[in-house]
C-alpha cells in the first residue's frame, strides 16, 4: 500500500512546489549520470591515490608510477573541461587536448630521466629504497 | 526573469552539463572503477612488476574515458606513448634493478611515513570535495547558457560522422595556438634523450671517457 501511495504523494507534493527546484545539495552525490563533476571526482580520487603512493611507498620506481597516476588525473580534468566547453557550444575548442599532449610529452621525458637516475643509483648503491638514499655523493 | 524563461534555461543547463548519455554512462562507471582499482593496486602491490601491470590497467581505462569524451587523438597518444613506451621503459628498469627484496615477507613495503601520507591525502580529499562543491560546473552552465542557441543543447557537435574530425582539429590547434610549446617540447625530448644516455653510463665507460679527455688536453 505504501509502495503505491508514496509515488502519488511525492507527485502531489511536487505539484505544490515552486518552479525550478533548488540545488540538490549533498544528495547530488548520489545522482548516477556522469556529469563533468563526476569526472572531477574520479580525477581527484586518482590524484589522492597517487599522492598517497608518493608519500608512503619505499620503492622509488613505484613512486615514479604514482607520479604517472597524478599526471593522468590532471589529464582527465583537462579533457573533461574541454568536453564541457565543447558541449556549451565552443565546438573548435581543443586547448585542453593540447595541454594533455604536452603533459604526456613531459611525462615521457621525466620517465626517461628518472629511470636513468634509478639505474645509475642502483649501480652505485644496490638499492632502490628511498629511505636508504640520503646522500648525493658517496 | 520570468518563471517560464528561468525554467527553460534551467532545464537547458541541466541537459548540457550532462556529457554522457545512455550506454556511455555505463561505460563511464565501468572504466572509472577499473581506473580507481588499478590506481589503488599500483600503490598497494607488493611486487613492482605487479604495480606496473596495474598502472597499465589504469592507463588503458583512462584512455577509454578519453574516448568517451570524444578526444580520440589523445586516446591514441595515451595508448601509444604511455602504455607502449613509458610503461615498457618502466618494466625494463624494474627488471634491471629488481632486488627481489619484496619477495621476502619481512621486507618493508612502505617508508614508515603513514601518518604524513594519510594527513596529506586526507587534506587533499577535503580540499577537493570542497572545491568541487564550490565550483560545480553545473553552476557555471546555469549562469552562462541563457544566451546559447537551443539547437546546440545535448547534441554531440562532432559525432555522427564515420571518421572523427578530432585528430585534424587537434593537429590544427597544435600548429597554430601551440606552435611554440610544440617546438620547446621537441627540445625537451632531445635533452631527455641525451640526459638519460649520460646517466646510464657504466663507471667503466665514464673512466674511459675521462682518459680520452686527458689525452686530448695536454
Amino acid at each position: 500500500m505504501t509502495a503505491l501511495l508514496s509515488p502519488a504523494l511525492a507527485f502531489l507534493w511536487q505539484l505544490g512546489q515552486p518552479e525550478a527546484p533548488a540545488s540538490p545539495g549533498w544528495l547530488g552525490w548520489f545522482d548516477v549520470s556522469p556529469t563533468t563533476t563526476k569526472f572531477l571526482i574520479l580525477s581527484s580520487l586518482l590524484f589522492i591515490i597517487g599522492v598517497g603512493g608518493v608519500l608512503a611507498r619505499r620503492n622509488i620506481i613505484v613512486i615514479f608510477m604514482s607520479i604517472e597516476l597524478i599526471l593522468n588525473a590532471a589529464n582527465i580534468n583537462f579533457i573533461a573541461f574541454t568536453r564541457h566547453w565543447q558541449m556549451l557550444g565552443h565546438i573548435n575548442e581543443h586547448t585542453g587536448e593540447l595541454f594533455t599532449i604536452f603533459i604526456i610529452t613531459v611525462a615521457a621525458a621525466e620517465a626517461a630521466i628518472g629511470l636513468g637516475i634509478v639505474v645509475s643509483l642502483y649501480r652505485n648503491r644496490e638499492t632502490v629504497a628511498v629511505d636508504e638514499i640520503d646522500l648525493l655523493k658517496w | 526573469m520570468g518563471t517560464a524563461t528561468s525554467d527553460l534555461s534551467h532545464s537547458i543547463a541541466e541537459h548540457m552539463v550532462m556529457i554522457l548519455h545512455g550506454a556511455e554512462a555505463w561505460f563511464f562507471w565501468l572504466l572509472a572503477l577499473l581506473a580507481l582499482m588499478g590506481g589503488l593496486f599500483t600503490v598497494l602491490a607488493r611486487s613492482a612488476v605487479h604495480s606496473a601491470i596495474f598502472l597499465m590497467m589504469t592507463l588503458i581505462a583512462v584512455a577509454g574515458l578519453f574516448l568517451l569524451m570524444h578526444a580520440e587523438f589523445v586516446m591514441g597518444v595515451q595508448i601509444l606513448v604511455y602504455v607502449g613506451g613509458v610503461m615498457v621503459l618502466f618494466l625494463f628498469v624494474i627488471m634491471l634493478v629488481n632486488v627481489r627484496e619484496e619477495r621476502l615477507e619481512k621486507a618493508r613495503l612502505f617508508s614508515r611515513q603513514w601518518f604524513w601520507a594519510m594527513l596529506f591525502a586526507g587534506a587533499l580529499a577535503f580540499t577537493f570535495s570542497y572545491a568541487i562543491r564550490l565550483a560545480d560546473p553545473g553552476q557555471a552552465a546555469r549562469t552562462r547558457t541563457a544566451d546559447q542557441p537551443p539547437e546546440l543543447v545535448g547534441r554531440n557537435p562532432q559525432g555522427a560522422t564515420p571518421v572523427s574530425a578530432n585528430t585534424q582539429q587537434v593537429g590544427a590547434a597544435l600548429y597554430t595556438q601551440g606552435a611554440l610549446p610544440f617546438e620547446i617540447a621537441s627540445i625537451l625530448l632531445l635533452v631527455a634523450i641525451i640526459g638519460s644516455v649520460l646517466l646510464a653510463r657504466t663507471p667503466r665507460q665514464e673512466r674511459l671517457y675521462d682518459q680520452e679527455q686527458e689525452q686530448e688536453t695536454p
